[in-house]
């Protein structure tokens, strides 16, 4: 019996395996194939024979990469975007959380779902009318621009208020017991206690905007203000013919390296966060 | 019951609307007045033949709705936003599946399936780009050494928009794999003892309790990701520009274009507002129906 079990239990293991390991190999082979093509030279490249693995393995792409845009300042101007926007965010999202979590009053609901439209409705299906906006503002061509979008996320808003809901009521009254409001409430009880659901909205969102695209190509047209994607897609479309891909492939190594790294480190946190967070935004 | 006596006390009506109103006020500003703007300026000819802008009325929306063009975008659209999420979901539930049977090297499959979502999508696009490259690149190199012609897929009519799918299945769906293994670990410990309390077998436990639960979860994250997909343009952008013969091009795509392109501020705001509009009806159908179940269940 129990001989039997087992086997059935090898069986369906087997048919795991069977499904996990192509797959895997097939999703893994656009990136083995970026950094094969970024260690090449672009004559061994142009060569018909294709191989994976170079002949001669050359770092020269990844300084030409630099030399050709202003990849630094890229980076800045990036680290800068996502930290104003999370840092935006959380103080939005917490206050807007506590009273769709814990204050009563008339029109609650259609308010709730008021702010949840936001999460249909992405910066880039009204990029048109924005652009008008921060062209009025004087705002075009900024890292503010980039962000200010952003700085209400329904999704946070979500992710927070089922966070705070989950908070025992007796809690928050120990607070007011001692004379404390609403404010001192969260940033003594609901914030510490929702820290698994604000890790999750703080990787979701860092990783969002790090890899965000379309709006920052609208509303930026120089280095000041450019983020690396933009400046990624830039030097691939200065060039009129077909890009050079060696040097193309290096330059996307640089943009997408440190979250694939921090990826790899924090795995655990970074999936954990994912798979917490339900719906992207 | 304590806190009751304190809200009532303190009895100040506003108090909601001040914790409200950080948030509310980014979300008018950039969410609701573009959607009136742009409905606004769709009644007006503005672009570089009409540099001042000229009231038009609703000729701007007879003239869209004349055009082919627009429902060869809007077929584009639908075809590719179903097809992606449809697959990805599928395939995401079917992978979910298997690492959820806890076998060694699980670490490996969820990572080497996860990473794409931590790629930005137009890195993806180049990537790509690059794979479906005429001659050089890897797929054409590959239909050489088993004896096919070269194919230059991503520049064919019939075959564009299905490299572009591929993309974003690739991009999408260990983002789906993580969803559906949280559905498959998050369902309450308390449903599924209160069934064996009741008497239920594993079949039945997994009929009346998992997939009740994870069905209504997983139809709502399908509609909402098809609605986001609606909105897809990075790809488009760095992968095809809608080429060839449009037969690429998505309906944001066209918007920018319009737009930013020919300038044509009238027809990009039109757009827009039928954009906005439909997503706008997409959340009260969404509201109304499962999300109301979704809502009070999460």
């Amino acid at each position: 019996m129990i001989k039997l079990i087992s086997g059935g239990l090898k069986k369906i293991n087997f048919l795991a395996y069977i499904i996990l390991m192509p797959f895997s190999i097939i999703m893994l082979i656009p990136l083995l194939l970026l950094i094969s093509t970024a260690l090449k030279s672009l004559p061994e490249l142009m060569n018909v024979d294709f191989n994976w693995i170079p002949k001669e393995i050359i770092f020269s792409n990844f300084s030409k990469a630099m030399s050709v845009a202003p990849f630094g300042r890229y980076y800045i101007n990036t680290i800068i975007v996502v930290l104003m926007i999370l840092s935006v965010q959380v103080v939005t999202i917490s206050l807007a959380a506590y009273a769709f979590a814990r204050l009563k009053f008339r029109g609650r609901d259609l308010l709730f779902i008021l702010f949840l439209v936001q999460l249909m409705i992405p910066p880039q299906s009204i990029v048109v009318p924005n652009y008008h906006t921060l062209s009025s503002l004087k705002l075009l061509n900024t890292k503010i621009a980039i962000g200010v979008v952003y700085f209400a996320s329904a999704y946070g808003t979500f992710l927070m208020r089922q966070a705070f809901k989950a908070i025992p009521m007796e809690m928050e009254d120990s607070v007011k017991m001692d004379g404390g409001g609403g404010l001192t409430a969260i940033l003594h009880i609901f914030l510490p206690l929702a820290k698994p659901s604000l890790i999750a909205f703080a990787l979701v969102s860092l990783s969002y905007h790090w890899n965000e695209f379309f709006w920052p190509l609208i509303v930026t047209d120089t280095v000041t203000a450019r983020t690396l994607t933009v400046g990624l897609a830039m030097l691939t479309q200065a060039t009129e013919s077909s890009p050079e891909w060696t040097l193309t492939m290096a330059a996307t190594i640089i943009v997408i390296f440190p979250l694939l790294l921090a990826f790899v480190i924090f795995q655990r946190k970074f999936i954990q966060s994912f798979m917490h967070s339900g719906i992207k935004g | 019951m304590g806190g009751k006596l304190f809200s009532v006390s303190l009895g100040n009506k506003f108090k909601p609307f001040l914790y409200l109103f950080p948030a509310a006020f980014f979300l008018l500003i950039f969410t609701y007045y573009p959607i009136f703007r742009a409905i606004y300026i769709s009644l007006f000819h503005w672009s570089t033949d009409y540099p001042k802008k000229v009231f038009a009325g609703l000729q701007n929306y007879f003239d869209i709705l004349r055009e082919p063009l627009f429902w060869k975008v809007v077929k584009n659209t639908f075809l590719y936003s179903i097809s992606t999420i449809f697959v990805s979901m599928s395939l995401g539930l079917l992978l979910a599946i298997q690492v959820n049977k806890g076998i060694k090297l699980g670490g490996f499959f969820k990572v080497s399936l996860f990473y794409p979502t931590m790629i930005p999508m137009a890195a993806a696009g180049l990537i790509w780009l690059w794979i479906y490259a005429p001659s050089y690149g890897l797929l054409d190199n590959f239909f050489r050494q088993v004896g096919l012609p070269n194919m230059g897929l991503l520049l064919n009519a019939n075959t564009a928009l299905w490299c572009v799918v591929v993309t974003a299945i690739w991009k999408h769906v260990g983002y789906y794999m993580i969803l559906f293994l949280a559905g498959l670990q998050n369902i309450p410990d308390a449903l599924i003892d209160v069934a064996t309390i009741e008497g239920a077998g594993n079949w039945r436990k997994f009929r009346s309790v998992t997939f009740p639960l994870i069905s209504s979860y997983t139809f709502f994250i399908f509609i909402i990701n098809i609605v986001n997909s609606l909105q897809s343009v990075d790809l488009i952008y760095i992968m095809t520009q809608g080429k060839p013969a449009h037969a690429s091009k998505l309906i944001v795509y066209y918007i920018y274009q319009q737009a930013f392109r020919y300038w044509n501020m009238g027809m990009g705001s039109t757009l827009t507002t039928m954009l906005a509009l439909f997503l706008l009806c997409c959340v009260v159908l969404i509201f109304s129906t499962i999300g109301r179940k979704v809502y009070y269940e999460v």
